[in-house]
Parts: structure tokens; C-alpha cells; sequence
């Protein structure tokens, strides 16, 4: 064999076998499609799962839940209603442009424009102004002291001026232009978005040279994807799935807790539950336990306030609920009038069914007289939050998410006497939620989320159940550390063959 | 011939209206889409501000109206949710779902076709009530279940085929066998019961006194006069694949208007589901329409009926 030969054969062994090395591509099964790539026009995870990895935020938080600085690279309270922020230089859009205050400015007065309608409004609507301002900084205004402002930003992307104004809205979100370590390269409707990495990427460059996301909408067919090798990384599975491939050494199951809350909520302005004897009893039945690690098993962590240890204002000393159900059956029975009066547990198909059905029983169990009332979900919402409060269902199963990671986002709107959502009027609650949301000091507002977090669990005005966790399936060599968030990032992935 | 086509024709457009009416009342019945559109965490204000700039603050009558002069031009405005145009989206859909009806009416038609002239040719013996019991395991069996089946045994398994999605012929073998196994039944029991039917008649008798064989007593009298039926059920059949292929679509990952449906109901994307509803109401309407002039065709006593 001459050299030349050999040469020629080495190079064709290296070749074949470095290959998969060097393209190493992802495959992602999504529920559904993203409904829209612009991250300033839609609400829903499936697009931010996609959209994250082609725009970069404000600011972001590390897999740890510390929030860090990505288009930010320092900040600073310069007044109580001013955030003044130091914009990263050197950062280019794929367009080639590269990234301003102008830009940071732009975007945020886009988001925060009524006219403008985006359906994340409400968490940025405290935000009055934003202006670049000397030193590649820019200030942002916000309409008093707003303490989880930080919290806000670590989702608002940054998106570039020029191009979205000559662009357009239809074209922006159909060829996205971005900041982040992916950029977009094809979106073919109803089937897959295909993402391809961004060379140039100021910061830690993506793994993978593609990333394609695919809509498979069937919880059973992601999994069958996963087995067949033909997805490397699924979302939204449960336990069930969890444990059929628990066996299968190609596969694996991640999970972590979300920053979501569950909480059964009583309707504190009708029997039985404007009786906090009867709330208290109701508190006794459920076995939190049971559901957490019997029915549900992905890893949730029983809590007894609106907020879990993924939140700011999490306080450690509020005691666990007991599950007493013959105590639960002692109140019931000594006040049978009560007990009789029908309940109805208002939900609709998007809550956990098997949930409101163990919640359910285990109440009548204890002599509550308990009915589902299973209605859609925009019949739900109004009923909910039907002006007449003492009109709204008994009870209701929820899991909040604030997306903030901040008490504030729950509490406040479940517990405020003026909120849409909140059955509670407790003027006292109501003065230490108003406290804590204007309060720069977070000594206070700890100390003010604990007082509130002590008052709803001596009073059972909500019973607050578990924090949620979330079940992805992956490859086994793909390294990917779920997040309280739930954030998707490919340039935080790793790959080992 | 004429004031037949104009008549059944007439029908067709007064049950179209009815349709669009239908569809536009009910769904505004069921619920507003902005609180679906919003955080749970929006106030009341912004749900008033999305309402008022989709346009849903305005009197129903006027939203009806609109909703006519839009349908009169053919317009099917845009998607809330997707924001694109609803045209857009249906096309970009239609192929996959067309590619998928006719995979299926071809596994119902090509093997529930023949299967129910075997069990008609062979009735009161064995092999018929082999076939009847096949056929009937067809038929009950759920689409979610014998799709997931298919895709552990072909697609994890044996890894014959691909798990879900589209993209080669391969990807559309199971989604059409899945979706073909209730038609396929259909086609072979009303296939059996037509030929049954025929097989009793004199001519049949006198055929085979000629001295016909069965393959030709098949092709030359029996097939021809069993259509009648068949028509009749392709027609109806057609508007079943588009009912049926909702659950096939989500099983596969097949981004077809059944998938779009459930996805568009689910985000109470009114635009989009009025138009997938109105779509299948019209293939429905339109494939009746062309059944009842194939019926003409095939045997005049149908025009000659219309007519007194």
C-alpha cells in the first residue's frame, strides 16, 4: 500500500469518524408550535422556548435563579423611580448592525406602548419611560418604586430599531432578527422552526450547529420520538412517561420545580368557606403528601404560602398543613348546616384533572359536599372572577405563575382586596402587600411577604399546595439542567457523545 | 339536466349560508378569546384594550355584518393568534391534509373494496366471517389507540417507518392506515351488503345461465350496479376523513387542518377555527353536491326523479 493510498484512506477513517463531532444537531419536540417569533407580541412557552435563544434580554438569570447581566452589564437605582443600566458594547445584531441604548430604549418603549397591545403589557406596565442617556447607559422611569422591576427585565428582549421599523411587524416575525446565540433560518408553518447557531455570538457559543423545534402536540408521540432516537430533547411529559423510560439507557428524564404555585382557593364570601372553622377543616382533609408524591411524583415540594424557595419573599418558617382527616371530620360534623351547603369546584380542562378529582373526594370524604363544575376555559375566567364575589365558584384549583419569581407576582394578585382575583379583604394584608411592592429595602419586604405568608396560613384565607415541577425527556448525552423559569437555552447545553 | 344542476346547486348555497351563520353565532357564544390571550396576572383594562383592538367591543350585529361582507369576498381576515393572514395559514395546511385524505380513502378504498366482495362472493362460509371479524376490529378500534400502537410497534420497534411528522412518502404510510381503518370498514360491509343485494337479482341469475364466469360477472354487472351506495358513502366518508384526521393529525405530529383545528380551538383562535369549520362544511356540501351529480350519471332514474 503506498503512502498516497494510506493518506487518502486515513483521511476517509477521520473523516467518518469525527463527522458526528462536528455536526452535532438538536432536535426539540414542543407541544405546539410557537405562535409568533416576535417576543414582544404573544404570551405562551412555546414561543419563548424558541424565541429566547434568537433575541438576548435585558438581563437573565443563571441556572442557579441569580438574576445576571446579559444586555446589561450593571445597573444601578439611581433614584426610587429611576434604573439606570449599562448597556454592553461590542454586542451585533445578525444583521450585521450592531446592538445600542437606542435599541435597549426602543425596545422597551415598544413593549410598554397600549397602542401597541403585546399580551405581556401588565409586567412591564409600571415602566413610564426610557431614555439612553451618556456613557452607553439608559435610564429607565418606572410610576413609583418598583422592587421587582430587575425580575421583569430578565424577560425583556432586546430588539433591534431599525430593522423592526423597516421591516414591519409581518415580516419581523416571520424572519426575527436578534442579538442571541441562534439566529432564524427556517420556519416552515405548523411543522418546525430551525434555528442555526450564531458564529459571532459575544457570548458562550451554542453546542449545536442546528436546532430544530417541532410541534408534536401528542404527550405519548414526544416520548415515541425520544425512544426512536428522532428527538433529542422533549417537553411536558408526566410521571407515567417518566417512569416508562426510566429502563431505556439512550433516554432520560429531567425534572426540576417551577416558580408555579398550586393552591386550592376558597370563596371566602359564601358558605361553607366564609366560616374559617370550615376552611380550616377543608385544610385537615387534604392530603398534600398523597398528591405530591403519590399522584403527581415529578418532584413537586409541598408548600404552605403563595411563593416556593424559587421565589424572593419565600419565608422559611411557616409550618407545613397537617392532614388530620378525623379533626376534619369532627368540625364538619359539629356544624352539619354548613357542611350540607353545596360546593361547586369551578375548573376547566387546562388544570390538572386528577388534582381537582383527589381534591374533590378527599373533601367529601370528611363530609363537605363538593361538585365539579368542568367548563371552558373562557367560562372559567369569568365565573372566577365574576364581579360578585360571593357568585364565584367555592373552589378552585390554580397554579400561579408571575414569571417574575418574585412573591409580589402571586400574592398581589391573589391576595390583594382589589385585585380581580382575590377573595381575600383583610385591610392588614392588603397595607403589607402595598408595603412590600413600593419597598426598595429587601429587609422589609421580607419581613412584610412573611407577615402576610403567617396571616394567610393562620386564617386558611387560600391553602396554598405545592410548588409545580416540570418533566422534560432527553438524550442521555445531552447535559440540560431544567430551570425554575423553565427556561430552554441551547448555549447552555452540552453535548457528549 | 340543467334545472337538476341548478336545484341541487340552489340547496347547496342556502345550506352554505346556513352554515356561516351558524358558525359566527356559536362561537361568539362560547367565550371571549382575549382572556386566553393575556396573562392571567391582566387587569381588567388590558382585556378592554385587546378587546377594542381586535374589534370584539362592537355590537354583535355589526361583528355579523362584517362578518358577511367578508365571506361574500372571500376574505377570511387574520389570525388573532398567529398573526397571519388565515388564507396563509389554510393553504400552507391544505396539502398536508390532502396528502393524508387521499392516503387514506386509497387504504380504505384499495383493500375495503375488494374485502367486502370476497366476504359478498363467499357468504355463510368461513373465510367471510374471518373477514367480518377483521373488519369489524377495524372499525372498533380507536384512532388514538391503534395510532400510538403503530407508531411503538413500526416506528420504536421494528423502526420500519418514522415515529411522527412529515416530510417522505415513508412518513405517510401510518397516518394513512390509521386514519383508513374506520373508512375501510365502512367500504367493505357496504361493499358485501350492495353485492349481497345485486347477486339475488335476475340478471345475475341469467348471467351465469350465459355461462359468465365470476370475474366476469364481477366486473361486468356486479361492480357497476353496486356503485350507487358506494358513491353515496365516498361522499360521506370524505367529510369523515376530515372529521377523523382531528385525532390522527395530533397522534402524528401531521401538520394538517386537523391539527390546526384542535390548535385554533385551544387558543380560541376564532378566525382560523371559523375558517377550518367553514372549509369542511363547504367539502361536505360540495362533495354531496358532486355525489348527486355522479349518481345522474351512473343511473338516470336519479335526474329523471328530479325532474317530475
Amino acid at each position: 500500500m503506498n503512502h498516497t493510498m494510506k493518506a487518502l484512506l486515513t483521511g476517509v477513517a477521520l473523516a467518518v469518524f469525527a463527522m458526528p463531532a462536528f455536526a452535532r444537531d438538536i432536535t426539540i419536540d414542543l407541544a405546539g408550535e410557537p405562535s409568533s417569533l416576535d417576543p414582544q407580541v404573544q404570551w405562551n412557552p412555546d414561543s419563548y422556548y424558541v424565541y429566547r435563544n434568537i433575541f438576548d434580554n435585558l438581563v437573565t438569570r443563571s441556572n442557579a435563579g441569580e438574576i445576571v447581566a446579559e444586555i446589561a452589564t450593571a445597573w444601578e437605582q439611581t433614584s426610587d423611580t429611576e434604573l439606570t443600566l449599562t448597556i454592553r458594547e461590542g454586542v451585533t445584531f445578525h444583521d450585521g448592525t450592531a446592538l445600542t441604548p437606542e435599541d435597549v430604549a426602543f425596545s422597551v418603549k415598544r413593549i410598554t406602548d397600549p397602542a401597541f397591545a403585546s399580551p405581556q403589557l401588565g409586567q412591564f406596565n409600571q415602566i413610564t419611560g426610557a431614555e439612553v442617556v451618556e456613557g452607553n447607559k439608559v435610564k429607565l422611569t418606572t410610576d413609583g418604586p418598583y422592587p421587582a422591576l430587575l425580575a421583569q427585565l430578565v424577560k425583556l428582549s432586546i430588539v433591534p430599531k431599525a430593522a423592526v421599523e423597516a421591516m414591519g411587524a409581518e415580516a419581523f416575525n416571520a424572519s426575527p432578527v436578534g442579538s442571541g446565540p441562534y439566529k432564524i433560518m427556517d420556519w416552515t408553518r405548523g411543522v418546525s422552526v430551525t434555528l442555526a447557531r450564531n458564529d459571532g455570538y459575544w457570548g458562550t457559543v451554542g453546542p449545536f450547529d442546528t436546532a430544530v423545534f417541532r410541534a408534536v402536540p401528542d404527550a405519548a408521540t414526544r416520548i415515541a420520538d425520544l425512544q426512536a432516537g428522532t428527538a433529542d430533547l422533549v417537553v411536558s411529559i408526566d410521571s407515567d412517561a417518566a417512569a416508562q423510560i426510566a429502563g431505556n439507557p439512550n433516554i432520560k428524564a429531567l425534572s426540576a420545580p417551577t416558580e408555579r404555585v398550586a393552591y386550592l382557593g376558597l370563596n371566602l364570601d359564601a358558605p361553607p368557606f366564609n366560616d374559617p372553622e370550615m376552611r380550616k377543616a377543608a385544610s385537615l382533609a387534604i392530603d398534600n403528601l398523597g398528591i405530591t408524591e403519590g399522584l403527581l411524583a415529578a418532584g413537586e415540594v409541598p408548600v404552605a404560602q403563595l411563593a416556593s424557595p424559587a421565589h424572593f419573599g419565600y419565608s422559611p418558617d411557616i409550618a407545613p398543613f397537617v392532614y388530620d382527616p378525623d379533626a376534619a371530620r369532627a368540625i364538619t360534623a359539629a356544624r352539619p348546616e354548613l357542611a350540607a351547603t353545596p360546593v361547586v369546584f369551578g375548573t376547566a380542562p387546562v388544570f390538572d384533572q386528577r388534582v381537582v378529582q383527589a381534591l374533590q373526594q378527599m373533601l367529601n370524604d370528611v363530609g363537605f359536599k363538593v361538585e365539579i363544575s368542568m367548563t371552558d376555559m373562557p367560562t372559567y375566567l369569568a365565573a372566577a372572577r365574576a364581579e360578585d364575589r360571593a357568585a364565584r365558584p367555592g373552589l378552585t384549583f390554580g397554579r400561579w405563575s408571575c414569571a417574575c419569581q418574585d412573591a409580589d407576582g402571586i400574592a398581589y394578585p391573589l391576595l390583594k382586596s382589589d385585585s380581580s382575583w382575590s377573595r381575600v379583604n383583610d385591610p392588614k394584608v392588603d397595607a403589607l402587600l402595598e408595603q412590600a411592592r413600593v419597598s426598595l429595602d429587601d429587609k422589609v419586604r421580607l419581613d412584610a411577604y412573611a407577615e402576610v405568608a403567617k396571616m394567610v396560613r393562620e386564617n386558611y384565607y387560600v391553602l396554598p399546595m405545592y410548588q409545580a415541577a416540570v418533566l422534560y425527556g432527553a438524550a442521555t448525552g445531552l447535559t440540560f439542567e431544567p430551570t425554575a423559569n423553565e427556561s430552554m437555552f441551547l448555549n447552555r447545553m452540552t453535548w457528549a457523545e | 339536466m340543467l334545472r337538476f344542476l341548478l336545484n341541487r346547486g340552489g340547496q347547496a348555497l342556502i345550506a352554505a349560508f346556513g352554515v356561516v351563520t351558524l358558525v359566527f353565532f356559536i362561537q361568539r357564544l362560547s367565550g371571549d378569546p382575549t382572556a386566553l390571550l393575556l396573562p392571567e396576572t391582566a387587569t381588567q383594562q388590558d382585556i378592554e384594550a385587546m378587546r377594542a383592538s381586535l374589534g370584539l367591543d362592537r355590537a354583535l350585529w355589526v361583528q355579523y355584518l362584517d362578518f358577511l361582507w367578508q365571506m361574500a369576498r372571500f376574505d377570511l381576515g387574520r389570525s388573532f393568534v398567529q398573526n397571519a393572514s388565515v388564507w396563509d395559514i389554510i393553504l400552507s395546511r391544505l396539502p398536508q391534509t390532502l396528502q393524508l385524505a387521499a392516503g387514506a380513502l386509497a387504504v380504505a378504498l384499495l383493500i375495503g373494496l375488494p374485502l367486502g366482495l370476497i366476504m359478498a362472493l363467499t357468504r355463510g362460509r368461513a373465510v367471510s366471517r374471518w373477514i367480518m371479524g377483521l373488519v369489524l376490529a377495524c372499525q372498533s378500534m380507536p384512532t388514538f389507540w391503534s395510532g400510538i400502537m403503530m407508531i411503538l410497534v413500526f416506528g420504536v420497534w421494528l423502526r420500519w417507518l418514522p415515529t411522527s411528522g412529515i416530510g417522505t412518502l415513508a412518513h405517510l404510510v401510518m397516518p394513512s392506515v390509521a386514519l383508513g381503518l374506520l373508512s375501510l370498514a365502512t367500504y367493505a360491509r357496504i361493499t358485501r351488503a350492495a353485492v349481497v343485494d345485486e347477486l339475488s337479482r335476475d340478471y345475475v341469475r341469467s348471467a351465469r345461465a350465459r355461462g359468465a364466469g365470476t370475474g366476469r360477472l364481477v366486473r361486468h354487472h356486479l361492480l357497476c350496479n353496486s356503485m350507487i351506495p358506494i358513491i353515496t358513502i365516498t361522499a360521506l366518508e370524505i367529510s369523515q376523513l376530515l372529521a377523523g384526521a382531528v385525532i390522527v393529525e395530533t397522534v402524528f405530529a401531521w401538520p394538517g387542518l386537523g391539527l390546526l383545528t384542535v390548535q385554533s380551538i385551544a387558543a380560541r383562535d376564532f378566525m382560523v377555527v371559523q375558517a377550518v369549520v367553514l372549509l369542511g362544511a363547504f367539502v361536505t356540501i360540495g362533495a354531496n353536491l358532486a355525489a348527486d351529480i355522479l349518481y345522474s350519471i351512473v343511473d338516470p332514474r336519479v335526474r329523471l326523479g328530479a325532474k317530475s
